[in-house]
Parts: structure tokens; C-alpha cells; sequence
């Protein structure tokens, strides 16, 4: 009661490393939900207590005024932190988009488990979005988000690749702890999933 | 409005401070010492600071210093700032103290809080470029939530200088992945 649930679930959020997933905890969430229905009970039923007495609810102050006030003050502040706690999330959601892949499945499988069904309809509807504005500015804008010295890069494979992977000039078989000379835009992205390694003389 | 959503702002308000009730409040169940479910006119309790503020606002009731500004913590502060461990008292305790200034009658929590601040930065900024990251961790938890931002900020634009000036590899594992696992070769 008081908002306790609500800051309960915000601490959760924020007892994670900063800027990292955890799995949506909707025990809580719905705990807070329901602590918000509670209070909601509780003002129906002072107002009631009011009304009865046929007092004027909106200018009176007396105790079942300021009780009520406490319940409405308190679902308001359950409210802003379940708003905070989806909208952190969708923050998180949006940099796997930009950082990552803009696929579903290119994502780890241990970060996918950690995401609701509503938040990959998020990621999914986001990459859309984010797909068809790059190919009307005719722009990869995810790339090259650290400023290229040289179009190709010397990389160590550090996990296994399965599936042929056909790069935009060839077609190649990477192994693990093989090493290639590949083009930076076809690394970047298996690099950002830690799946390679760039190297350096 | 603007931190509506900031989860460091949240939990900044969910410190507890002493209030005094002026009017009676029914229905509710926030005073321990209460012996029916409201809270009474006169009646001392602790509330979370966002409610305390809110029925501040409505007048109806007034708010006293909580225990991480008392006396004593300011003894502490002014005899070595940089060595108090303001954490344990209050893990907000810039944010929360600038939370409270116009609502208390304490006119005095101002200069507290930029004397200690303005000590304890130096010291920690110090503290940055001469200790090594691990002899430091003694330090680390004597400070607040600001404070050790401010301290990895820091450290990390250090640690950023020292491999730009080395080289290396630019391009990495995506942050946000989380830390990685240890290398199964």
C-alpha cells in the first residue's frame, strides 16, 4: 500500500547494470496493478461516505477528504512508476534495434527471453520503421557508428557461425578462431554481437 | 514534469521524512502508532517524500528534517567531508537535500549540502587520476548515488583516453549485451 509495490518494481529496474535488460518482472507489475485497484476501492468508498453525508465532495476538506487524497496520491505515484518502468524498458528495447540488429532473431537468444510479447512487437515495429526510413534517405544509418579508417578490417571468428553466410563479395566458411580480412560494414554487426573480434597489428 | 520517467528521480522520492499531520486524515493506514485506520491531527509519522509533499502543498502538513541532515552528520561533515559515509545515511543525499530546501524551515541545509559537495568532489576527482581502481573500492562506498556517477564518468573518459592513445581494437561487442562471457576456449 502507498506506492511500496510500485517502488518495489522500479528498484528492480534499477538494480540491473545501467542500460541492460533484465526479464520483465510482471509479478510485481501486476502486484502494482493491483495495489492500484485497492487504492481505488478505498476512495470510492470515502467518497461514498461523504456523498451520504451529503457534503459537497469538492469543497469539502475535512478527514475523509485527506484520505481519500492520500489513496489518490498514492495510485498516482504507483501509476508514474509503472510508466517508468515500461518506458526505461522501451528505451532498452530501441538501443537492441540500433546497436545489435534490426532482425528479432539475430538478437541472443538470452536477451529474447527477456522481452515480453509486447516489447518484440516494439522491437519488430521499430526496425520496420527504422528500415523504411533508411531506404527512403537511402542511408544505412546503423553503421559506421564508430568513424571507419579503412573499408576492410582483420577479424578472429570467436563463435561458431553454422549457417553459410553469404557476405555481400563472397561466400565464406567461418570457423572458429579462423581469421578473415572482411569488409568493416559485413563485420560490424557480428561484432556488436561479440561474435567476432576485430584485430589489430 | 521533465523527470517523469527518470527511475533515479523516483527513488530520490521514496526517502522517508518525519511529517507533523495538521488535519485529520481517515482511511488510512500510515500511522504505526494509530490504534484506528487514520491518521490523527498532530500525529508524527514518516511518509515518503513525494506524499509528504504533495499534502504539504495542500497545507496540511508540515515537514521536519529527516536524520541524514541531523546534527550530528553535520559535525561529521564539517570535521573531514571527504571521509563521511553519506551513503549509509542517505544513498540520494544531494538530490533528496535539494528536494527538501524550500520546504523546510532549516535554512542552514543549502550551505551543507555545497560544502560537502564541493569537498567531496575534489577528493573523488583526486582520487580518479591517482588510485588504482581497486584500492579505491573502500572509498566507492562511502559515496552517494551522484556522486559515484560522477566518479565512473570519470573513470571512464580516463580509461577512454588511455586506449585511444594506445590504439587498438575501435570496434566492440555491443555494451548493451551485457558483459561477456568468459571465452570457452
Amino acid at each position: 500500500m502507498y506506492g511500496r509495490k510500485g517502488y518495489q518494481l522500479v528498484k528492480d529496474f534499477a538494480s540491473g547494470e545501467k542500460g541492460q535488460l533484465k526479464p520483465f518482472n510482471s509479478k510485481l507489475f501486476d502486484e502494482t496493478i493491483e495495489e492500484c485497484d485497492q487504492n481505488h476501492h478505498l476512495i470510492q468508498s470515502l467518497i461514498r461516505k461523504m456523498q451520504q453525508e451529503g457534503l459537497d465532495v469538492q469543497n469539502n476538506r475535512n478527514a475523509d477528504h485527506y484520505g481519500a487524497l492520500i489513496h489518490h496520491l498514492s495510485l498516482i505515484r504507483n501509476k508514474r512508476c509503472l510508466m517508468a518502468y515500461v518506458y526505461n524498458r522501451a528505451e532498452i528495447v530501441r538501443d537492441l534495434a540500433w546497436r545489435v540488429g534490426l532482425e528479432l532473431l539475430d538478437l541472443p537468444s538470452d536477451i529474447q527471453g527477456k522481452l515480453t510479447t509486447l516489447e518484440k512487437d516494439y522491437f519488430k515495429n521499430h526496425s520496420v520503421a527504422l528500415k523504411s526510413y533508411m531506404g527512403k534517405v537511402g542511408i544505412e544509418l546503423n553503421v559506421d557508428m564508430v568513424p571507419p579508417k579503412d573499408p576492410y578490417i582483420k577479424v578472429r571468428i570467436l563463435d561458431d557461425i553454422d549457417e553459410g553466410i553469404v557476405l555481400s563479395d563472397k561466400t565464406t566458411n567461418f570457423a572458429r578462431h579462423s581469421m578473415h580480412f572482411l569488409k568493416r560494414t559485413d563485420a560490424e554487426p557480428y561484432i556488436a554481437r561479440g561474435q567476432m573480434k576485430e584485430l589489430t597489428d | 514534469m521533465a523527470k517523469y520517467y527518470d527511475i533515479d528521480d523516483i527513488l530520490v522520492e521514496e526517502e522517508f521524512v518525519p511529517v507533523l499531520f495538521h488535519k485529520t486524515a481517515n482511511g488510512v493506514t500510515i500511522d504505526p502508532s494509530a490504534e484506528t485506520n487514520c491518521a490523527e491531527q498532530g500525529a508524527k509519522v514518516e511518509v515518503p517524500f513525494w506524499l509528504a509533499h504533495e499534502l504539504h502543498m495542500r497545507q496540511a502538513v508540515s515537514i521536519n528534517l529527516p536524520a541524514c541532515f541531523d546534527q550530528k552528520t553535520r559535525l561529521e561533515v564539517q570535521a573531514d567531508a571527504a571521509y563521511v559515509d553519506l551513503r549509509s545515511r542517505c544513498s540520494y543525499f544531494y538530490e533528496f537535500g535539494c528536494k527538501l530546501e524550500p520546504l523546510v524551515t532549516d535554512r542552514t541545509l543549502g550551505i551543507l549540502l555545497s560544502t560537502a559537495f564541493k569537498i567531496r568532489y575534489k577528493e573523488a576527482l583526486t582520487k580518479v587520476y591517482t588510485a588504482a581502481h581497486i584500492t579505491a573500492s573502500k572509498y566507492l562506498s562511502f559515496l552517494t548515488k551522484e556522486e559515484t556517477n560522477l566518479y565512473e564518468a570519470a573513470h571512464l573518459s580516463m580509461t577512454a583516453f588511455r586506449k585511444w592513445r594506445a590504439g587498438g581494437p575501435r570496434l566492440e561487442r555491443a555494451l548493451i549485451l551485457g558483459r561477456k562471457r568468459k571465452d570457452s576456449n
